[in-house]
């Protein structure tokens, strides 16, 4: 058997290939895949444009580095050896991006620990509601880059501050939300568990709370974006740390392609947060998603 | 044990417009009976059940309940929801145990007595199920086991069966009758069904609307035990053209 009758013999393996391969993956699978493929194609080519744009490795007469440079320059920053090297960012990426996310988990953690009982009350209760909500609104429209003075004032130059402000970016949010989802908890459910005995507090833990977690993870996910804001901006100006500290001061000494590093990493934590949310979002609420899936 | 007594009750929503929707009600339900309310939407039928539920006040009158002022929601009176209101997060089981539980019963006490109900409600291999996952009638029937688990004195029933389609309407109403001559207790029953009405209680009170008074009350002298057979006999039908003309007044006047 001569080597090209072989070559024509395998032929028709390979083309059945596909087929052969598909039970592999479900109906649910391959969407997922396409899904996944078609996810990538604007980034890629923004890469692709972008890298073509350049000559010698930027573009604008040297102002924005290409994307190959950008990548030298995150390679160095994330494994580079971190002694007496003359670039001051080799090999402290990770580090950093420890510093940023501690922060963000920290600051996120207490605004969830104050907005949820500080939203269930407003929206559970009249007195509450009358309290506190007034107060929340007034101090809402402040964006947190205007808390800056106040937190460097009152807290330093030290963690504190950062984590003082990503609370309170993150906390308007799920306060918002909560509320929110405690004042439209659907009438009969609480007349129900008060006809079953259930006394106030009963009914706040027991039916006001789970109905509102819905509302709550609507309000965690676009806390946490603030919180990821909040930490770029406090780190900028308030600390000596982390990636927004790093973004700022490599924009100084002019290191654009570690600007452009730090801010992919910066985009890339956030959405690994936000799914880490949605996974605990949808284990959370089962009882829903079967709902959507019925009807 | 579960008497009902409603005397020149008067209930006035306040509001942009003031509504009076009740308007001096006197109505006393014995232990054990079956009471009907029935009337056209907006008559005030439901209201009717939900001072008596605790989940409103009256504006004039006396309620009691077992000669005392109703004034809060409570086990004694359980209530069954038009749309069944069960809690979506929990399954059928901890939906029926949800009472006795927020009570403070002990476990051992209440574990068998759901599991009984369940069963007499036909749903003990659904105990895992989540409320979504059932239909419409069985939602309703977890509605009702979830109310008897609490030992009620009294059902107060609003539109049960009101979103049911005609053949599980029927199911249903087989099934409360069943229920309630094994266990006795004294039920209040809104509905808009004139042919429900008559096969399930013991007396009709037809309301009218705006404000809400009761017209005529009419005892049903069926015999029991009734079935949905009962829905062709020539009694059955002899009632119902009586309420017709009732009814048909009313939509004239």
């Amino acid at each position: 058997m001569s080597l090209s009758t072989e070559r024509i013999g395998s032929q028709p393996a390979t083309s059945r290939a596909p087929d052969s391969a598909s039970p592999i993956f479900s109906r649910a699978g391959r969407r997922s895949l396409r899904q996944g493929l078609l996810a990538v194609v604007l980034p890629a080519m923004v890469i692709v444009v972008w890298q073509m744009a350049g000559t010698d490795g930027s573009l604008f007469g040297g102002v924005l580095p290409t994307p190959d440079r950008a990548w030298q320059a995150w390679k160095v920053w994330a494994f580079g050896s971190t002694g007496l090297s003359l670039n001051p960012y080799s090999g402290t990426w990770l580090a950093n991006l420890i510093f940023s996310a501690e922060r963000v988990g920290k600051g996120f953690v207490a605004a969830i620990l104050v907005a949820v009982p500080v939203g269930l009350a407003i929206g559970w209760n009249r007195i509450a509601s009358g309290a506190l909500d007034p107060t929340v609104q007034l101090l809402r429209p402040i964006p947190i880059t205007a808390w800056l003075p106040f937190s460097i004032a009152v807290f330093g130059i030290k963690d504190l501050g950062a984590v003082f402000l990503i609370a309170l970016g993150a906390f308007y949010p799920i306060v918002v939300n909560t509320a929110q989802g405690a004042r439209d908890v659907e009438r009969n459910l609480i007349r129900a568990a008060l006809m079953m005995g259930a006394g106030r507090w009963t009914v706040l833990r027991r039916v006001v709370f789970p109905a509102s977690l819905p509302s709550i993870f609507t309000g965690l996910r676009i806390g946490l974006g603030i919180a990821w804001t909040a930490v770029i901006v406090a780190e900028m100006v308030a600390v000596k740390s982390g990636l927004g500290y790093v973004l700022w001061d490599a924009y100084y000494v002019g290191r654009m392609d570690v600007v452009i590093a730090d801010m992919a990493s910066i985009g890339l934590l956030g959405l690994i947060s936000d799914r880490v949310i949605l996974l605990i979002e949808r284990w959370v609420l089962t009882w829903r998603r079967l709902q959507s899936f019925q009807s | 044990m579960g008497t009902i007594t409603f005397e020149n009750v008067s209930k006035t929503f306040s509001g942009q417009t003031e509504v009076r929707a009740l308007d001096g009600i006197s109505l006393s339900v014995n232990e054990g009976e079956f009471v009907a309310l029935l009337g056209p939407s907006g008559c005030g039928k439901s209201t009717l059940l939900n001072l008596l539920a605790g989940f409103e006040k009256t504006t004039e009158g006396t309620l009691l309940f077992d000669g005392e002022t109703v004034t809060r929601p409570g086990p004694d009176r359980g209530v069954v929801f038009q749309e069944a209101a069960l809690f979506p997060w929990l399954n059928v089981w901890q939906n029926v145990v949800f009472g006795p539980q927020v009570q403070g019963v002990a476990r051992s006490e209440y574990e068998s007595r759901a599991r009984d109900l369940l069963k007499l409600v036909g749903l003990e291999a659904f105990a895992d199920a989540l409320p979504v996952q059932l239909s419409g009638g069985m939602r309703q029937r977890v509605g009702i086991a979830r109310v008897l688990a609490m030992k009620p004195r009294a059902l107060l029933m609003d539109e049960p069966f009101g979103a049911l389609d005609a053949q599980t309407r029927l199911a249903m109403q087989q099934l409360l009758l069943d229920v309630w001559q094994s266990l006795g207790t004294t039920v209040l029953f809104v509905t808009h069904d004139i042919d429900e009405a008559i096969l399930l209680s013991d007396r009709i009170c037809v309301m009218t609307a705006r404000p809400g008074r009761i017209m005529r009350t009419i005892p049903i002298a069926l015999a029991r035990p009734r079935s949905i057979t009962s829905l062709t006999s020539p009694e059955f039908m002899a009632y119902k053209a009586g309420i017709m003309s009732d009814m048909k007044f009313e939509t004239i006047s």
